[in-house]
C-alpha cells in the first residue's frame, strides 16, 4: 500500500507538471487526463470508491472533452506549438510565488501534530449506499440547489457561447 | 496502510502550487483554466484525506467533495464558454491581450 501511494503520487505530480508546462495544447490536455486519473487512483486508495468513480466520469469523461472542444474551437485544430513562454520575467515571478506557497504550506503542515495521524477506520466496505441515503435525507436541499446551479450554468454557457451568432443574424 | 496524513496534505500542497504556477505563468486562457482545475482537485483531495483519517464514520466529507466537484464542473463549463466568446471578439485567447477594461 505504501508503494502504491508513492507510485500514484509520482504519476499525479508528473501529470500536473506536464499539463501546465507543455507547449502543445492537446498534449497539455492528455497530461491533465493523466493527472485526473492519478487523483481518482488516490481516492480509491483512500477507500472513497464512489468519489473515484465520479472523478473519472466527470473529469476524464466530461471536463477533458470540454477542454478539447474549447481548444478546437479557439485554436488551430491540431493545436500547434505555441511560443516559448518559459524563463521570461512572468514565468520567474509566477514560479517563485508558487514555490514560496509550497514551502510555506509544507512548514505549516509539518508543524502540526495532525500530520502524524494514521488512518482511523479500517473497514473495507463500499460507501455508496451511505452516500445515497445521506443525499436524499439530510442533504436534499443542497442537492436541489446544485441541480438549479447546473441548469443555470448549462443555459449560461450556451447563451455566452452563442452571443455573436445571434447578433449577426 | 500506514501513510501519515501529512503525506497527503503535502502532496495536495505541491499539486496546488503546480496549478497556481500554471495559472500565473501561462498566457493561454485555456491553460489558465486547466491550472485552476488542478488547484480544485488538490483541494478536494485534502477533503477526502481528512475524511479517511479523522471522520471515517460519517460520509459528510464525501458529500462535500461531490458538491465541490459539481460546482467545479459548472465553473469550467461557463469558463470555457467565456474563453470562446473572448476568442470571437479578440481572435486570440492570450490573457495579456485582454486589456480593454484596463484604465
Amino acid at each position: 500500500m505504501n508503494l502504491a501511494f508513492w507510485i500514484i503520487s509520482a504519476v499525479t505530480v508528473l501529470g500536473a507538471l506536464l499539463a501546465v508546462s507543455l507547449r502543445n495544447l492537446v498534449h497539455c490536455v492528455l497530461a491533465l487526463i493523466l493527472f485526473f486519473i492519478g487523483i481518482a487512483a488516490h481516492y480509491f486508495l483512500l477507500r472513497a470508491d464512489f468519489l473515484g468513480t465520479v472523478q473519472i466520469l466527470i473529469y476524464v469523461g466530461a471536463v477533458a472533452v470540454l477542454i478539447l472542444f474549447a481548444i478546437m474551437l479557439t485554436h488551430n485544430v491540431t493545436g500547434t506549438d505555441g511560443p516559448r513562454e518559459i524563463l521570461g520575467v512572468k514565468w520567474w515571478s509566477g514560479a517563485v510565488i508558487a514555490a514560496a506557497l509550497a514551502i510555506l504550506l509544507k512548514k505549516a503542515i509539518l508543524s502540526d501534530p495532525l500530520a502524524m495521524v494514521l488512518p482511523a477506520g479500517d473497514k473495507a466496505q463500499s460507501s455508496v449506499a451511505e452516500i445515497g441515503r445521506a443525499l436524499v435525507a439530510n442533504w436534499v436541499v443542497p442537492l436541489e440547489a446544485i441541480a438549479i446551479l447546473l441548469t443555470a450554468a448549462l443555459i449560461g454557457a450556451v447563451v455566452i457561447a452563442l452571443e455573436e451568432i445571434q447578433k449577426s443574424r | 496502510m500506514n501513510i501519515p496524513l501529512g503525506h497527503y496534505l503535502i502532496l495536495a500542497a505541491i499539486l496546488f502550487a503546480i496549478g497556481l504556477a500554471g495559472a500565473l505563468t501561462r498566457k493561454n486562457a485555456i491553460i489558465v483554466l486547466m491550472g485552476i482545475e488542478v488547484m480544485f482537485n488538490s483541494a478536494i483531495l485534502n477533503l477526502v484525506a481528512f475524511w479517511q483519517y479523522k471522520y471515517f464514520a460519517v460520509p459528510t466529507a464525501q458529500l462535500f467533495a461531490i458538491f465541490a466537484i459539481a460546482v467545479a464542473a459548472a465553473e469550467s463549463a461557463v469558463g470555457l464558454a467565456l474563453v470562446i466568446a473572448v476568442y470571437r471578439h479578440y481572435k486570440s485567447v492570450d490573457v495579456d491581450e485582454m486589456k480593454e477594461l484596463k484604465g
